[in-house]
């Protein structure tokens, strides 16, 4: 069936970009209005607005399954297309749209499930002989059984609370020594934090280097990879900025790397476009981590280097078109970098920075993108993620991409409110960065300082501040009137004529 | 393009101090040169036509906004770095060094929510000492948890909010004595 229109459950740039993608190909959009963003740019852009500020639900608007497929219903409109994030890997939301006959532009909820499941996708990388970090099949009960499985896989280990995240409950162990303190020590804070002392062993990939490849899939069977990001330039598993392709891999690792992604996304009877990640270590060993059942946001360096629209044929796959390519089609051409442009304060240990966007703007060029979700007036809320825009750029290779990313940055004016834009300028400008020395700890390890400066900037914001308050000293001197002769009087004059009253 | 209109001449030089105590010495701030700290550079600030103020300096263009303004209290963003500065008129300087002088040190410092959300978990107790720089609590806001530092060493005096509360900015969530 073919897709004549789309409600967009998502905000900021990425439901920009689908309203994008999907108007260039004739089809009607909707977006939902939210009391917390009613001004957003999205909102101007999209064919029909959805009202859904006027009254208030107690689960948020971009997640509230049934009062979205209601909207859908209502409005007659024949597909869903979820973004990230929200409701983009909820199996259940995608068992609902087909459950109204709305098209979910996205994969099966079968695969959004099986993927989901951290066990269950082990299970199938496992089965499919896709290498994997080697760990405990589920917990650990006690000291010996992790000194065996220790041994088992070799060391260093790592120690995970079952229930943890935010690096609590985790314990590195790097011999065998160590392992009873080690217990001890991640089974008492996985308590404290967590309520629940469990904790699994896994193998430790000392400063891995985050790979992923990109996977699309149609419902009749094919699957292509279109190459792989590198999205090792994060902090506390945040990315911030990400490229393709990625320095570490030459051609036939691409090729292995690439295949076993297909594999995986073949074993779940996958299709639309999906995301396969790897860690990858000193010595190129890959390991199976994850699998994304959804759109990215660092989709664009994909599509600037294979020049594919990845939306457009996650829309057409959707409606049941057959991929109009095949894998020795694909031609990846020059190097893409992405910067995340976000509302942090780099300076306060990037700490969300909110208030008005006072004025924002852009530079433009042949190999410049800007997917941006904001505009001039734009409010940055509590409510969200602070991603505001992402800057793309394409150049023939690396270190050109780079030089071009550093002129961008410059041009990326913002007034009233801290980005991370010195943060990726100083990035930009590091030696090994450039050099593509670089792995996941590379915000700890290597940056000393996170953001870019130059050696006279200090001196030069004191002079704005000087030349300020010295201004504002002077309209005060001029501005003060004597209202009796309608002249300057002197503060002086004044003060013995006030004592004399 | 536009100028912004030049003042007549300033009479005394300005001094801009870093929240570190580092000085800046300004000379005649509405000249079209820079004297500042003995370097003397040609200088321009202007305004364009989307409203973005720059300066214009060895040939450089440089993006100013002023984030912060609470009387002679100026935090500056240039290419997007922000600075903080104290301006003083030599008077003032002078009055303000001998003040310190005999002023009290304050002993208890608070630590202010620098946005509004809710307090997850708090990472310290009353009585205990912690370093500058240390993590205190973590705050959630715009979905993400946020470590709260201390800018101060000491020991915790109070601990105004619980795990679950609601901050607004600037709300105090705890004090430390130094």
């Amino acid at each position: 069936m073919k897709i004549t229109s789309i409600l967009i459950a998502n905000r900021g740039e990425i439901a920009v970009r689908i309203n994008e993608t999907a108007k260039k190909m004739g089809i009607k959009t909707y977006g939902i209005k939210t009391s917390k963003e009613p001004n957003a740019l999205y909102l101007r852009l999209v064919d029909d607005v959805i009202d859904f500020s006027e009254s208030a639900e107690e689960i948020p608007e971009f997640l509230d399954i049934e009062r979205i497929i209601e909207a859908a219903k209502t409005f007659k409109i024949d597909s869903i297309h979820p973004g990230y994030g929200f409701l983009a890997e909820n199996p259940y939301f995608a068992r609902r749209c087909q459950e109204e006959k709305i098209i979910f532009i996205g994969p099966s909820d079968t695969a959004i499930y099986k993927m989901g499941n951290k066990t269950i996708a082990k299970q199938i990388a496992m089965k499919n002989k896709i290498p994997l970090l080697q760990g405990s099949q589920g917990n650990v009960k006690n000291v010996r059984e992790a000194a065996d499985i220790a041994g088992k896989i070799g060391y260093p280990v790592i120690l995970k609370a079952a229930a943890g995240g935010g690096g609590r409950g985790m314990r590195i162990i790097e011999k065998a020594t160590e392992v009873e303190k080690m217990f001890k020590m991640a089974t008492t804070e996985a308590e404290k934090a967590f309520n629940d002392a469990s904790v699994f062993i896994e193998k430790y990939v000392r400063n891995p280097r985050h790979i992923e490849f990109q996977i699309i899939a149609d419902t009749q069977g094919n699957f292509v990879h279109l190459g792989e990001r590198e999205c090792s330039i994060q902090r506390k598993h945040q990315k911030l900025i990400e490229e393709s392709p990625s320095a570490a891999l030459n051609e036939a690792l691409r090729a292995e790397m690439g295949e076993a992604a297909v594999t995986i996304a073949k074993a779940v009877g996958y299709y639309s476009a999906g995301t396969v990640e790897f860690l990858l270590d000193d010595d190129k060993n890959y390991f199976f981590m994850e699998m994304n059942t959804r759109i990215q946001v660092e989709h664009p360096v994909t599509e600037m280097v294979s020049g594919v629209d990845l939306i457009e044929l996650q829309i057409r796959i959707a409606q049941g078109e057959k991929l109009p390519f095949r894998q020795q089609d694909v031609k990846l051409n020059g190097w893409a970098i992405e910067c995340r442009i976000n509302a942090e304060d780099v300076q306060a240990g990037f700490s969300p920075n909110l208030g008005i966007i006072e004025k924002i703007s852009f530079p433009k060029g042949k190999n410049i993108r800007v997917d941006s979700g904001v505009c001039d007036y734009a409010v940055v809320t509590p409510y969200f993620d602070s991603m505001l825009a992402k800057l793309i750029i394409h150049a023939e290779t690396r270190d050109k991409a780079i030089q071009a990313s550093i002129a961008a940055l410059k041009k990326c004016l913002i007034k009233g409110i801290k980005t991370t834009i010195p943060f990726c300028l100083q990035v930009m400008n590091n030696k090994k960065f450039r050099k593509a020395d670089f792995n996941t700890s590379f915000i700890e390890k290597e940056l000393d300082n996170l953001y870019y400066r130059e050696p006279e900037d200090e001196m030069l914001a004191a002079y704005v501040a000087a030349f300020d308050f010295a201004a504002q000293l002077e309209t005060d001197r001029i501005t003060f009137v004597d209202f009796e002769r309608g002249k300057n009087i002197s503060p002086w004059v004044l003060n013995k004529r006030l004592k004399s009253l | 393009m536009k100028l912004m209109p030049r003042k007549k001449k300033a009479d005394s030089p300005y001094f801009a101090v870093t929240p570190r105590g580092k000085k800046y010495t300004i000379l005649d701030p509405f000249s079209e040169e820079l004297k500042i700290n003995g370097h003397k550079e040609e200088i321009k600030i202007f305004e364009d036509d989307d409203g973005f103020t720059y300066l214009e300096y060895k040939k450089k263009k440089y993006l100013a906004e002023i984030i912060e303004k609470n009387q002679n209290k100026y935090t500056v963003l240039l290419n997007g770095v922000s600075y903080s500065f104290t301006i003083e008129s030599p008077i003032s300087y002078s009055r303000r060094k001998f003040l310190e002088k005999y002023k009290e040190v304050s002993k208890s410092e608070n630590i202010t929510a620098p946005m509004p959300g809710k307090i997850i978990e708090l990472l310290v107790e009353e009585n205990i000492t912690v370093k500058e720089g240390e993590a205190i609590l973590i705050l959630e806001a715009m979905k993400m948890q946020n470590e709260i530092t201390t800018h101060v060493g000491g020991k915790v005096k109070k601990i105004h909010v619980r795990p679950g509360d609601t901050v607004t900015k600037d709300q105090v969530m705890m004090e430390i004595e130094r």
